[in-house]
């Protein structure tokens, strides 16, 4: 890591800056372009041939080409790729994402409008024609659609109160909503930023490429930002940042005596009951909240692929080569979105911010709206709070931290399985949140 | 005081089309899910028992032996069990007389395997 820092640094000082620095000279001198300065004049044509191809192919490297916004980028896709491995924080997304960063970021000449068909908006690339998936919203369904196939749905089937949990955290989406809205985000934009409160990626990328796509006019005539790339780096760090920001949120909202509840153990779930959980869980949501359809409709899709038991092959291919192939293609084209000059503004950094805050804000409704509940839950039958912060959808990030802070205060107390069911409700929830927001400022 | 000057311009942007999305989304969120849950608790617990319970009045069984959603044993006692058996299973043996003995075992002598021979060599 620190090798490729000082290779970075090296290479700045050795090509970028004497260029930098030479075009800054030339622009204070007033003088425009490189070709009009006064040049070698070689009396030979072949000199004069293969100079003006050097020439050429300097003009073309990414060495020539490099902004300090590049090389900043680059570093940031090296970090995701250092905590991925060595951390192994989401390895699966900040791999694809942190080798996109680098892809995305690789300088290369386009001045004057000039379209190599290299870079992801330019049109007719074949990244281009990947980020596609990404801007009409075609990924993340898929992505629910393995989601679904791979989610046992019974902890939640047994203990449906825990629903609640899932609903209750989704209200960090709509604080941030205000947030964004406060800090000077136009409407749908805000609602895009939002969506991060989600905790979900697929979510997150599926409303930002619909409400904030860089294409959408206002209803004050001007057109909404390209905050996709943004959205969804912030969103995906912080799900993988999941195990770091719930626990002192956690620990501050519940005393010993609440952390040390004992659940009862879930019943177990008839086949029955499986099967009729995806069908009727399409039906109840989706008639309440149609605009969630592609994401809902997957997920329970998914799912009832799964538990059907006679299309085993389909949810195989849907929970492993089709969630896979998705995952490497919205994780690769995502990162790659983040080219400098779209990335590093002063918005992303405002929705870095509010991205943090609906995290904290999700985890708190989640672990509050368990207090809440407990009120009106006979003693015996009460909820762990821990479980509340697994309310947002990161899947199983979320529950494994609730099971981690039980286990620190009990080491016998098991919360796994009972945070899985606010964990998948979140999913449903934030869905729904989405659809909702859709429907109004889509 | 800043951020109270941003926050001064800009708030005419919360008007109240922003309180009704966030709190009927926020309602419609808890409602589409309090939906799913008195499905699940209530309805779909009460047809499944009734089915159960008609199923067994038709074969003549008493409907209060029949397992139903809410009298069926978790996974975890059902672990448990198999654990116990695995266990008890796996640990049964054939019972040994307990008599040590040391047999001698004679063997025939052959110059390819002599001890001696080898030795001798080396």
């Amino acid at each position: 890591m620190i090798g490729l820092l000082v290779i970075v640094s090296l290479a700045w000082t050795a090509f970028v800056k004497p260029e930098k620095d030479r075009e800054k000279a030339l622009a204070a001198s007033g003088t425009e372009s490189i070709s009009t300065l006064p040049q070698y004049q070689p009396s030979d044509p072949d000199e004069a041939q293969l100079a003006g191809g050097l020439k050429q192919f300097w003009a073309y490297t990414g060495f020539r080409n490099a902004t300090s916004g590049n090389l900043i980028m680059i570093v940031v896709g090296l970090i995701f790729i250092f905590l991925a491995i060595r951390y192994e924080y989401e390895p699966l997304l900040l791999v694809p994402i942190g080798t996109g960063i680098l892809i995305g970021n690789v300088p290369f000449f386009s001045e004057g409008g000039l379209n190599l068909q290299i870079g992801i908006y330019q049109q007719g690339s074949v990244l281009n024609y990947l980020y596609f998936g990404v801007l009409k919203g075609v990924y993340p369904p898929l992505i629910f659609l393995g989601i679904g196939a791979m989610t046992d749905f019974s902890s939640l089937i047994s203990n449906p109160r825990l629903l609640f949990l899932g609903a209750a955290a989704q209200i960090g989406i709509f604080v941030t909503f205000v947030g964004a809205l406060l800090l000077g985000f136009a409407g749908p934009e805000a609602a895009a930023i939002g969506i991060i409160g989600g905790a979900d990626g697929p979510t997150a990328i599926f409303l930002s490429s619909r409400l904030a796509n860089g294409v959408n006019i206002l209803p004050d005539g001007t057109t909404a930002k390209n905050l996709i790339g943004p959205i969804a780096i912030a969103a995906y760090s912080y799900m993988a940042l999941v195990p770091v920001i719930q626990p002192p949120i956690m620990r501050l909202l519940t005393n010993s005596k609440e952390r040390l509840i004992r659940m009862k153990p879930p019943r177990a779930v008839t086949r029955t009951e499986k099967v009729l959980f995806p069908i009727f869980g399409l039906l109840l949501t989706c008639f309440i909240s149609p605009s969630a359809l592609p994401l809902l409709g997957m997920l329970f899709f998914g799912n009832l692929l799964k538990e059907s038991g006679v299309t085993r092959r389909l949810a195989e291919t849907a929970r492993t080569s089709l969630i896979d192939i998705v995952t490497i293609m919205i994780g690769l084209t995502v990162g790659a979105s983040t080219q400098a000059d779209v990335f590093l503004t002063r918005e992303s950094v405002m929705i870095f911010g509010l991205g943090a805050c609906a995290f904290a804000v999700a985890t708190m409704s989640g672990v509050l709206f368990a207090k809440v509940m407990n009120i009106f839950l006979p003693e015996g039958d009460k909820i762990n709070p821990l479980i509340g912060n697994a309310g947002v959808s990161a899947v199983p990030d979320s529950a494994r931290v609730s099971e981690m802070e039980g286990l620190r205060e009990d080491k016998t107390n098991h919360l796994l399985m009972h945070a899985m069911g606010p964990n998948v409700a979140g999913v449903i929830g934030s869905a729904i949140a989405a659809g909702i927001l859709l429907s109004y400022l889509g | 005081m800043k951020l109270q000057l941003l926050l001064s311009a800009t708030a005419p942007v919360i008007d109240s089309m922003t309180w009704t999305i966030v709190f009927v989304g926020i309602a419609i969120v808890f409602l589409a899910l309090a939906c799913v849950y008195l499905f699940f608790r209530y309805f779909l617990t009460f047809i499944l028992n009734f089915r159960l319970k008609s199923f067994a009045r038709k074969r003549g069984i008493d409907p209060a032996e029949m397992v139903t959603a809410k009298n069926m044993q978790s996974g975890e006692v059902n672990a448990a069990i198999a654990m116990a058996l695995y266990s008890y299973m796996s640990e049964l043996h054939d019972v040994e007389s307990g008599v040590i003995t040391i047999r001698r075992v004679s063997k025939n002598y052959s110059p390819w395997s002599s001890k001696l021979y080898n030795m001798k060599n080396l």
